[in-house]
């Protein structure tokens, strides 16, 4: 067992976590962040994707030990967010979830790619989403309200390029 | 699946992790972003008794820009050479071939150095650096040592790297301003492992010219016909594809079937395309 | 009509969204009971060995458990009225033999999932390896070793579907089009897994399931069946799904051991499917073998069509419905909508070493679909002339309907040669012709196809009788309660995993009683609360559920006048239900206030009206048979002739569901569906090798559709509502996935038509791989240059 030190969603909390456990687990089984979600273990499905020092990663590919001092953002955080926000109400308006297994992560890597001013076209989108399976929506109305709220946030301009 | 019991130690230096590594009682693995290696572990393919994290090690996070060359730290990512946040000596070509690999989210956590310890035969890096002519620099018990990327990826995971080294950084050649290069990774789907892969560079002021292929059952593979071929310029298309099987002829231990041939010859010739333009 | 801001047409947002967007769904791993323990599987690596013996090590003794270990559980066993079926008995866990890879043999319980699968690796079991049956047509009749030996042959069934003559057919035809064709085996995948959690209640005296299932109630059945227990002891709870698409409609083994478990042991245990067992033990779907022969005029006039089929089953059938109903319905569906008189289709269930097949979004329809429109395609081009037109020119004309197809499908209503002609306009078909002539600058081949097809939906009791089902879905049941302050709660029997029924189903009593949707809540996949329904599957859920909401709603509104009327001291006849209101000639009366009246001051109640607002409905539509929806489904794709790689380019359905009750939700369906069924034709596949084993265990082997590789999917719609359902609905949730693989396939032919002239190249199995786009063309060049 090893002690980590870990700031989740801007709080510190300390654990002693076996070093096999990976932090999708330490998450959903330690901290009962069951809105990261488990679709593959094997870094393909995108359904646990979380913020690690800011960052979209794997939660499923990390081990909870090796984020000892880093901090971890996941979908229950990202309070006063404004992207996250804008995302939540166009991902309602425009129906672009269903089952909502992939939908969180959906959400974290769509903030991502606004920030890193990914999300200019419905091509560039698209692209961002690789990583990111939906089972159910086919992804259109998802493309849709990831423009939209790259509009809203105002930091692009969709259909720019 | 869940990964197996496993020790976890988190040296503070690369001296200490390297002892650790030469004195480990169990099967020890160097673990940087874990990208392969706890996927791996999770399918239970991979399990070994120690994980030593070199993932903060500053010195493997080092980037030095020399007149003729880059080097570029073990752990530095692939999302830092997409997103240019380190020296790029290939003029474009390691930042476009990073934006293909994986996702995104995987990029920010892989490492080229992992990359290349692990030389998963689709994977990108070890192609795209041999045909960069790049080196990796490895560190051991008893010292330093350099290989050219080409001698030090050995077949489908196998590498010269010793129980007792850890990779600590790849130096990469700079291309000239009138260096030109190729790339393309057939996949059928956007971030996957690579069909084939071919990687072409050419730099006439270096006098240097070199076409790989990539996903190649094997380690990289050099061409090493169409290499010279493209040193000398335009071709005709047929001559380029006679020379580029011919290459692909020589490889036999590479098994190829068919579709991968002709793969692998599409590949090179498209790539070799983007160089003549 | 009233109440139109919310009730039937509005593309209400959906009440469950809140919750996903914020990460607090409750999908069964997420339930924290305390003290639960974990749980894996020891599986079989072999497609087909006798088990000599399991060795557990002396450390593990009271961790892991084998069949012996767990003597309550009866084998699974299904019936079937239909002629010939055979029906293994299922062992849940392995006792003398292992049938297929991934087959459980012994289950491993431990505090976390890591420990359980150190457990499940510790444990040793001989086995003696028998030859692997993997080739379907080759081994139906009888292998070295067959699967079960008492049968004497490999075959769960064999049937024929005819009608006309199809003899004097081939005498007739002017053209003969014979094709084989094959649609691999695939997994459904929904991005949740299986999962199960079983506790005991000591309070209630029951065995709490929670299971990730699409069909709770008749879960139920099946646990009492298997474990010898009263229905009364077992709640089962269906919470949160991430997805069903059919695999999930069926009782697992899984299942009935963790209730075991769980009645054998005094903690809660949990067993959280992972990806590599979904993809090995979890339904798999698919999986046909056609050979077809089209006789035709020399317009391309259909007269006849003889089938053969093979259905790759696997090693067992799954509960209820055991494999027989995949062969059928694709037998009984291949002359689509067409006006085809004379048809044979011979087809076979057979029983092979893999894992066994269940329902998956189109069942059946997508192989049948493959094929006859892979064939009206064929036919075109034999008498030179635009698939286009000769598809709409064999379809069922609106004034013909009511059509009983030679398949014995009632086609009900609606405008098919619409569909197909508002699909290539919304393609822009001229503009993709102009296209092909001009030619692509890197040298791509532009391909355009088109498929049809029509989809029996909301079947209800007649058509299972037809199919000799042991259990016949043919109703679906609401109550509904409003509480004192007017608030209402549907509870429904049916389970909602992504198609939106929590806000449908409200929208539906919103339309009856005019009530705001935000004052209702819709309770489901919980047996506990609800009625017995059959769940979400066969594209039954909002005509059934939805019929039996509008039921019941009428019975409350009755009620509501009723009282509303005596407070407003009129006629009841004279008072109608709006604006959350009863709406009197003088005055209104709010449903809060009635409502407070049923409950809390019956003394406010008019004479002969019993308290409460409280009343349960079943309902089941006019026609047992089912209400057809249909489309026209076309892709436009660019394929690379030196490499083989296709990119879809575009992408159209035009359909016809009849009314839609929230056309956000519908067209969400679509889309979803056609993505899947884009999986099916260009990259889904688990191929088996010869001894059994499975090739794809991960999702980078099994690659399913992402963002990237797609376009925007174009809908248009017709509406033709139905005459035998609540307000003219039909179903629609697997339309979307039953044409893609044929229309792609279509338009992959189409770019390839040019290629290996004069026959051209084709590829008649999906995926439609690269590796198979460059084998067609190979062949077709070879073929070309034989001539």
């Amino acid at each position: 067992m090893s002690m980590i030190h870990v700031r989740i969603n801007g709080s510190e909390v300390a654990d002693d976590v076996p070093p096999r456990l990976s932090l999708a687990d330490f998450l959903r089984e330690r901290r009962n962040l069951t809105g990261t979600h488990l679709g593959c273990e094997h870094g393909v499905c995108g359904a646990c994707t979380v913020l690690v020092d800011g960052e979209p990663a794997r939660s499923c590919l990390m081990l909870a030990v090796a984020c000892d001092d880093r901090s971890v953002e996941t979908i229950e955080g990202f309070a006063g967010d404004p992207v996250v926000a804008a995302l939540r109400r166009t991902f309602h308006e425009r129906h672009a979830l269903q089952c909502g297994y992939c939908t969180p992560a959906m959400l974290i890597t769509a903030r991502d790619l606004i920030l890193r001013k990914r999300a200019g076209s419905e091509r560039e989108i698209r692209d961002g989403l690789a990583g990111n399976i939906c089972r159910c929506t086919g992804y259109t109305n998802i493309v849709t309200a990831i423009a939209e709220a790259a509009q809203e946030i105002g930091k692009e301009a969709p259909n720019a390029q | 699946m869940k990964a197996p019991a496993v020790d976890y130690l988190r040296p503070r230096t690369l001296t200490e992790a390297v002892d650790l590594l030469a004195h480990a009682s169990v099967e020890a693995r160097v673990i940087a972003g874990g990208q392969s290696l706890v996927a791996m572990m999770n399918l239970r393919v991979a399990s070994p008794g120690l994980l030593i994290d070199i993932a903060r090690l500053p010195e493997l996070h080092a980037v030095a820009s020399y007149s003729d060359a880059v080097t570029l730290g073990a752990c530095v990512t692939h999302a830092a050479i997409e997103d240019r946040r380190v020296a790029d000596p290939s003029r474009g070509l390691m930042p476009r071939v990073a934006s293909t690999l994986a996702y995104r989210a995987i990029r920010t956590r892989g490492t080229i150095g992992g990359s290349l310890a692990l030389s998963d035969p689709a994977a990108e890096w070890p192609a795209v650096l041999a045909a960069l002519d790049a080196e990796v620099v490895l560190y051991g018990s008893s010292g330093r040592r350099s290989l050219k990327c080409t001698e030090f990826t050995t077949g489908i995971f196998q590498t010269k790297l010793a129980q007792n080294e850890i990779l600590e950084s790849a130096r990469v050649p700079k291309l000239s301003p009138d260096a030109r290069y190729g790339y393309v990774k057939l996949c059928r789907k956007s971030g996957e492992f690579a069909s084939a892969l071919a990687v072409v560079v050419t730099d006439p002021r270096r006098g240097y010219s070199r076409v790989v292929s990539g996903a190649a059952n094997g380690s990289p593979l050099v061409l090493a016909d169409t290499s010279r071929l493209v040193a000398e310029g335009p071709r005709d298309p047929d001559a380029l594809r006679g020379t580029i099987s011919g290459d692909l002829d020589r490889a036999s231990d590479r098994h190829f079937d068919d579709f991968q041939r002709n793969l692998h010859t599409v590949a090179a010739m498209r790539a070799v395309q983007q160089v003549l333009v | 009509m009233p109440n139109d801001q919310y009730g039937i047409g509005a593309s209400l947002l959906r009440k469950e969204d809140a919750r996903h967007l914020h990460g607090r769904g409750q999908f069964v791993a997420d339930i924290k009971l305390s003290d639960t323990m974990d749980v894996a599987f020891l599986r079989s690596p072999h497609a087909h060995a006798r088990i000599r013996s399991v060795s557990v090590p002396p450390g593990a003794r009271g961790r892991v458990f084998t069949a012996a270990d767990l003597p309550r559980i009866k084998p699974i066993r299904i019936t079937s009225q239909a002629t010939g079926a055979k029906a293994p008995a299922w062992p849940p866990l392995a006792t003398d033999k292992a049938r297929y890879v991934g087959e459980a043999i012994a289950v491993c319980v431990a505090p976390s999932r890591g420990e359980a699968e150190d457990l499940a690796n510790s444990v040793a079991v001989e086995f003696e390896v028998l030859d692997a049956v993997v080739d379907a047509p080759r081994d139906m009749r009888g292998s070295r070793h067959l699967i079960h030996e008492q049968w004497g042959d490999n075959l769960y069934i064999e049937r024929v579907v005819e009608g006309g003559d199809i003899d004097a057919a081939a005498r007739a035809a002017e053209v003969t089009v014979t094709r084989q064709f094959r649609m691999q085996r695939q997994s459904g995948a929904p991005l949740e897994g299986r999962a199960v959690l079983a506790c005991r209640d000591h309070r209630l005296d029951e065995v709490v399931v929670y299971s990730s299932t699409q069909t709770p109630h008749t879960l139920r059945v099946a646990l009492g069946e298997f474990l010898d227990m009263e229905a009364r002891r077992i709640r089962v709870v269906a919470p949160d799904v991430g997805g069903g698409f059919g695999p999930k409609a069926r009782l697992y083994p899984e299942e009935v051991i963790l209730a075991a478990l769980a009645l054998e042991l005094d903690y809660p245990v949990r067993w959280v499917e992972d990806r590599g067992e979904h993809l090995l033990s979890a339904a798999h779907t698919r999986d046909h073998h056609y050979k077809v022969t089209a006789y035709a005029d020399r317009q391309g006039r259909i007269l006849g069509v003889d089938a053969e089929i093979v259905v790759d089953a696997g090693a067992y059938g799954l509960w209820p419905q055991g494999p027989y109903q995949e062969a059928a319905m694709a037998a009984r569906n291949l002359p689509g909508p067409y006006t085809i008189a004379n048809y044979r289709a011979r087809h076979y269930t057979v029983a092979t070493n893999k894992a066994p097949l269940g329902p998956y979004r189109g069942v059946g329809r997508p192989g049948a679909c493959f094929a006859i429109e892979r064939i009206v395609d064929e036919v075109a081009r034999a008498v030179g002339r635009d698939p286009v037109a000769v598809r709409a020119e064999n379809m069922v004309r609106s004034e013909e309907m009511p059509f009983t197809t030679v398949g014995g499908m009632r086609l009900d209503n609606g405008d098919y040669r619409e569909s197909v002609r508002l699909c290539a306009e919304l393609l822009d078909l001229p503009a993709i012709r102009a296209r092909q002539q001009l030619g692509e600058p890197d040298g791509r081949l532009i391909g355009i196809g088109f498929a049809a097809f029509a989809e029996q939906t909301a079947h209800g009791a007649a058509e299972f009788v037809a199919r000799g089902a042991s259990i016949i879905p043919g109703f679906e049941s609401c109550t509904a309660r409003i509480l004192p302050d007017g608030s209402v709660v549907l509870m429904v029997g049916i389970q909602s995993h992504g198609q939106g029924l929590e806000t449908t189903l409200s929208q539906i009593t919103a339309h009856e009683l005019g009530i705001d949707p935000a004052r209702i809540s819709v309770r489901h996949g919980d047996t506990e609360s609800t009625a017995f329904g059959f769940g979400t599957f066969a594209s039954r859920s909002m005509v059934m559920s939805g019929g039996a909401v509008a039921r019941v709603s009428r019975l409350l509104r009755d009620k509501l006048c009723r009282i509303g009327a005596h407070l407003l001291q009129c006629d009841p006849a004279q008072v109608r239900c709006a604006e959350g209101a009863v709406l009197g000639p003088q005055g209104s009366v709010s449903i809060a206030e009635i409502a407070r009246v049923a409950h809390l001051r019956m003394d406010g109640l008019p004479p002969g009206v019993d308290p409460l607002l409280d009343a349960t409905a079943t309902y089941e539509p006019a026609i047992g048979t089912g209400v057809f929806s249909y489309a026209t489904h076309g892709a436009v794709v660019a394929v690379d002739p030196e490499t083989g790689f296709i990119e879809l380019l575009d992408f159209a359905v035009a359909e016809d569901c009849g009314t839609m009750v929230n056309p956000m939700i519908v067209e969400g369906q679509i889309r979803g569906g056609v993505v899947q069924g884009i999986g099916t034709a260009l990259y889904e596949e688990i191929p088996y090798d010869e001894t059994g084993q499975p090739l794809a265990g991960t999702l980078a082997d099994y690659l399913m559709p992402g963002a990237a590789e797609l376009p925007a999917i174009k809908i248009g719609h017709l509406h033709t509502p139905a005459a035998a359902t609540e307000y003219g609905m039909k179903g629609m949730g697997e339309g979307g996935a039953v044409a893609p693989p044929a229309a792609i396939a279509n338009a992959v032919r189409d770019a390839l038509a040019a290629l290996g002239a004069p026959v051209g190249a084709e590829v008649n199995e999906t995926p439609i791989t690269p590796r198979r786009v460059l084998a067609a063309i190979r062949q077709a060049q070879t073929a070309a240059m034989s001539v």
